[in-house]
């Protein structure tokens, strides 16, 4: 039985352990809310733990401009402004230079967040609702499109909730699989698409024959009722399903110890 | 040059392009003074836009925006933009962060077009018409174009510069290339400066200077020119003025009181750091960047 831990901690490392050394990632910039914590926070952990385990090559594109970051300096709340000004790196380059780089499709992967995901993994964070009539307006791609056209694969961190999880987006921000087995590949899209969603509740890839979305891994004390309730349409579940392996206590102590020392990056408290 | 006369060469329907991203480093004194004028009929083109578009959209400023974002990053929906957008009284030109790089770049270099292949799959060329498809000549692929992006006016804040526009800019951090593209995209530039310093200051720090002057129509020295966003290494954002900025959007009657107490009622910049809480206040979010200038 490991120590305990947060669940955010758990959903960085599920993701530490699918990066492999030598690869390079890209996150957007942070902010101090939930959708910095998942977009950036969860990430930038995950990364770095990545490189304290496994993969001492990685490379961090931080915000695109920033690239490894010394992620166990940040004492402050960070984000664009004083906090990315302030932050240690190894390097500072253009944002041309990294989205050029990803557009070489030299990224191997990228993280997302969305208002919305659907079945067959296509994000929405540009309206609820028509476009010409929206309920709501939403902050709009950013670079979210990019994210899912141009990098190697891509990581969504979500909370789980039934408004996001829904059968369709009302708006495909991100291009996941589409529609189909081969959607993307008809529509030009020569990178692998979005790997796994990873929420706080499980973790959800998709069917390599249907590309539809399927339970891959139950975090421990969830059961899979909860995800469906959780979830707008239904998902695909195996017979057997595995349940998320919780961080080791190595694990643990290097993202405490070293990565996320002063618990600006995640949340600290340990919930139950 | 005085704030008013610099915003006032910015005519009704103009097409301007704002620096900054998100919530940080936008010329918000300029933007403000521009509203105080009554602006109308905008056009703002931008990368990765925030409170800048927010405001001029609040205070009805806006006819159009082309951009890839209004984000207020932890601050939430961007409330004024939301409403225009919701309402239908502004139009929106739907573009992604590379795509309006790309559509600044095609304007930096005189081109016509750019061809980009990250739109694939996306909704974002069913709501944008304007973005096209060509076949390559030489490989058959098909691309999508999208135009070019030439502002008329490039608003910019920066550290210094001096009296003829040499834009100073020492240790910048990289998402400030947004505002040199910008400029490159530009036919003029309006800059906002913490600080006008000596021609003899900026040739013996050539190295960072961010743009020459000869497209610079105005420099204005305005101190906290970009309050109550983040400037760089030289003051943070107000987090405080910022969360009650969205809170008073919520309603439009809510964001009138705002629009009211902070820039329509003010008499000018000097009366606006005053409302918002004065220099002991300004100095708490200062850092310390302006060593050396």
């Amino acid at each position: 039985m490991s120590a305990a831990y947060t669940i955010e901690e758990l959903m960085a490392v599920v993701i530490a352990r699918d990066l492999k050394d030598g690869e390079k990632g890209l996150t957007g910039l942070a902010s101090g809310d939930r959708t910095g914590v998942l977009a950036v926070g969860i990430p930038l952990v995950a990364m770095g733990l990545a490189q304290h385990m496994h993969a001492p090559n990685l490379t961090i594109f931080y915000g695109g401009v920033i690239v490894n970051p010394r992620l166990e300096d940040i004492r402050t709340r960070f984000d664009s402004g004083a906090g990315l000004h302030r932050l240690r790196a190894m390097a500072r380059v253009t944002p041309e230079y990294t989205f050029g780089l990803t557009r070489r499709g030299e990224i191997d992967f990228g993280f997302s967040t969305g208002a919305q995901i659907d079945r067959y993994g296509n994000s929405n964070s540009t309206c609820l609702g028509p476009y010409e009539s929206p309920q709501a307006r939403l902050v709009g791609s950013v670079l979210q499109t990019e994210h899912f056209s141009q990098c190697g694969r891509e990581y969504v961190v979500m909370d789980h909730r039934q408004r996001s999880f829904v059968n369709r987006v009302d708006f495909i921000t991100g291009a996941g699989y589409l529609d189909s087995a081969h959607a993307r590949e008809h529509a030009g899209l020569h990178a692998s698409g979005p790997r796994f969603v990873v929420t706080e509740l499980a973790v959800l890839g998709f069917n390599a024959a249907t590309k539809r979305m399927q339970l891959e891994s139950l975090h421990p004390g969830v059961g899979v009722g909860l995800v469906q309730e959780r979830t707008g349409f239904a998902l695909l579940v195996p017979d057997t399903i595995p349940i998320t392996p919780p961080p080791t206590d190595e694990e643990l102590a290097i993202l405490r110890h070293r990565v996320n020392p002063y618990g600006h990056l995640l949340p600290r408290e340990v919930s139950s | 040059m005085r704030l008013e006369e610099a915003a006032a060469l910015i005519e009704n329907g103009s097409t301007i392009g704002v620096g900054g991203f998100g919530v940080s480093g936008h010329p918000m004194a300029l933007l403000s003074q521009l509203a105080r004028q009554a602006a109308r009929e905008l056009t703002l083109l931008g990368i990765v836009n925030g409170n800048d578009a927010d405001l001029l959209a609040g205070a009805g400023c806006l006819r159009r925006l082309e951009t890839s974002a209004v984000a207020l990053e932890e601050f939430g929906l961007a409330p004024n933009f939301r409403r225009a957008v919701e309402s239908g009284s502004i139009s929106l030109g739907e573009y992604t962060e590379t795509t309006m790089m790309d559509r600044l770049l095609a304007a930096s270099m005189g081109l016509s077009f750019f061809p980009t292949r990250v739109l694939r799959g996306s909704d974002v060329p069913k709501v944008n018409l304007d973005i096209r498809e060509i076949m390559c000549p030489y490989t058959g692929e098909m691309y999508h174009v999208v135009p070019p992006a030439r502002p008329q006016w490039a608003l910019l804040h920066a550290p210094a510069a001096d009296p003829y526009g040499n834009v100073l800019y020492p240790h910048a951090d990289p998402l400030v290339e947004f505002d040199r593209l910008l400029s490159r995209a530009a036919d003029q530039i309006i800059v906002t400066v913490e600080k006008i310093v000596s021609t003899e200051t900026v040739e013996s720090a050539s190295r960072e200077v961010l743009v020459p002057a000869f497209k610079t129509a105005a420099v204005v020295e305005v101190p906290f020119g970009a309050h109550p966003c983040a400037f760089g290494g030289w003051y943070d954002r107000d987090v405080a003025h910022l969360r009650h900025y969205v809170e008073a959007g919520r309603t439009p009657e809510g964001f009138k009181r705002y629009l009211d107490q902070f820039i329509l009622g003010v008499d000018g910049h000097a009366d606006y750091l005053h409302q918002v809480g004065g220099l002991s206040h300004l100095m708490s979010l200062r850092l310390n960047g302006m060593v050396g200038l």
